[in-house]
């Protein structure tokens, strides 16, 4: 059973999106349990893509292709789940912030925290901080993620967690932010309760955040 | 030597004599908020228009200090005339393209009245204008976007890297292929046009692409592209690309234009005489958040460095304090 877990996890890290839903089938045919197809191949394999990345042994390319895979992967899984009871890490909202429409950071950050079993709504690209107010009230995340690309939307990120105050918001939520112009001593002087490098770091964030002792059960 | 602007620029492109000074040079936009108000231009008029687009380019040299005037503010001047629908922004956002017209790597037919786009001859009569007003006192600096980049606005950012990553190698090249000749075709007209110098901006970054990307995929066509254009050439290519400045050396640029990430002191040590280096004074916390006198001390770090011509590290953000531009110039201003 484990080298069916080990031929998906060596998939997803090489990008074998081909490869994927066979072997995520064979696995199920083999009578590996759900639980540790997810658990201990698909995750923990984009877990050593994300370290990869995190040490330039890879870039974005490969991280693509390796998320894609891993989706696939669960795709073919999630039907195998009607009727049992899940639960995820914690639910996080992602979004670019008003004024800048650039995704590919946000997009990783994205794939990596649902490759590490989060709950992710993303709401895109040019959010107005309305929009965000909204939809924190009606989903009730357990972190806020904002990316700015560019200087010139930085300081929407601002304006999202003053609104957050006003609405007294701020206490239920924490606040991450990340993008190529953005750094730790900008996060800390809008009030954000983090800064994250890279997709690797959101992921390692978040699981500081929402606790690491929640496994994805299934 | 005299040192005037462009004779300043010049020599430190080849690396010569040093003159009285170093230059301060910009091979990307230093448009700010302040330099729109001091010149009575705006964007988007100085995308658009060439006499508002060179007024605002010499307000760079007269009003600012700077050794050049560099007309070109956006990186999307090519794509408009290949089909993309840009949006051309306002005082307050730089152009950016709404969408991607050969996301499926379909043939790209380049016209062949390309060079009369209007986003493409506005900036070609821009050149003409500047280098009837400043002649040879000022270095006057073209802009063009390279394969890479123009793979990215065509086929779409992440969709190009994804298939990267596929390994749709022939896709890839295929593509940048078709580009190439643009590229050429474009910077050669600026030379024609008047520009002295023509900066070649292809963003394969090492925030998005490794160095064996590089090497692989797009040396070979930076190796072509410099041998098929005359004039001097800078290559712009943003973030830490710590891991490749060998495989820039070789590709026969005469500078690269680089991010305050990488040290100045290590990447001189790095490049060595094989081409000059250009930079690298930071956007985010220096230029914009920081203060003139953040802006000098690096300047002045950069200048004893061996860093060949001083200026920004990419195209500044447009609230800009101006005051924190002009510390650039006060720096090189003190000699070396």
């Amino acid at each position: 059973m484990s080298n069916h877990l080990d031929e998906i996890k060596n998939a997803v890290i090489q990008g074998r999106h081909k490869e994927i839903e066979d072997l995520v089938k064979a696995a199920i045919e083999g009578k590996a349990s759900i639980n540790e197809i997810v658990n201990d191949a698909l995750i923990a394999a984009m877990d050593v893509v994300g370290q990869k990345f995190a040490d330039k042994g890879i870039f974005v390319p490969e991280m693509l292709v390796s998320a894609i895979t891993m989706k696939k992967g669960l795709d073919l899984i999630k039907p195998l789940l009607k009727g049992k009871e899940t639960e995820s890490r914690g639910t996080i909202i992602m979004c670019t912030v008003k004024g800048d429409i650039h995704d590919i950071g946000k997009n990783l950050v994205i794939m990596m925290l649902e490759g590490a079993g989060f709950h992710v709504i993303d709401l895109g690209v040019d959010i107005t901080v309305e929009k965000l107010i909204q939809t924190v009230e009606k989903m009730k995340p357990n972190i806020l993620g904002l990316s700015a690309l560019l200087t010139t939307t930085m300081p929407e990120m601002k304006k999202v967690i003053e609104e957050l105050n006003v609405r007294e918001l701020r206490d239920h939520v924490r606040v991450m932010v990340g993008g190529a112009p953005v750094n730790a001593a900008f996060a800390e002087k809008i009030g954000a309760d983090a800064y994250g490098k890279d997709a690797v770091e959101a992921v390692e964030i978040s699981r500081r955040f929402v606790g690491q002792t929640q496994r994805f059960l299934l | 030597m005299k040192s005037t602007s462009h004779n300043l620029i010049m020599s430190a492109l080849y690396n010569g004599r040093k003159g009285d000074r170093p230059p301060a040079g910009n091979p990307t936009s230093i448009v700010c908020h302040g330099l729109m108000d001091a010149a009575g231009v705006s964007f988007p008029e100085a995308h658009l228009d060439a006499n508002a687009m060179a007024d605002l380019a010499l307000a760079g040299h007269e009003i600012l200090g700077f050794d050049t005037v560099m007309p070109e503010y956006s990186v999307h001047q090519e794509s408009a005339a290949l089909g993309c629908d840009v949006d051309w922004g306002d005082r307050d956002n730089m152009p950016d393209s709404k969408t991607s017209p050969y996301a499926e790597f379909s043939e790209v037919k380049i016209p062949e009245n390309i060079l009369e786009k209007p986003s493409l001859r506005v900036v070609l009569d821009a050149l003409s204008i500047l280098r009837h007003k400043v002649g040879d006192r000022v270095a006057i600096f073209g802009k063009v976007m390279g394969p890479w980049t123009l793979s990215y606005h065509m086929a779409g950012t992440q969709n190009f890297l994804l298939q990267i990553g596929m390994g749709e190698k022939e896709k890839v090249i295929k593509m940048m292929r078709q580009m190439m000749p643009l590229t050429i075709t474009f910077a050669r007209a600026q030379f024609r046009a008047g520009a002295h110098v023509v900066v070649l901006a292809d963003h394969v970054t090492g925030d998005l692409a490794g160095p064996y990307h590089y090497q692989e995929l797009l040396l070979p066509i930076h190796k072509e592209i410099t041998s098929q254009i005359g004039g001097p050439l800078i290559l712009h290519v943003c973030g830490d690309c710590n891991d490749r400045l060998d495989l820039f050396a070789e590709a026969g640029f005469e500078a690269y234009h680089f991010e305050f990430q990488m040290d100045a002191k290590e990447v001189v040590r790095k490049v060595g005489n094989r081409m000059s280096l250009v930079g690298c004074i930071n956007n985010p916390q220096v230029l914009f958040q920081g203060t003139p006198e953040d802006a000098y001390a690096q300047a002045r770090y950069a200048i004893a460095a061996g860093v060949n011509i001083i200026g920004p590290e990419c195209a500044i953000p447009l609230a800009t304090p101006l005051e924190n531009v002009k510390a650039i110039v006060s720096a090189v201003q003190e000699g070396y």
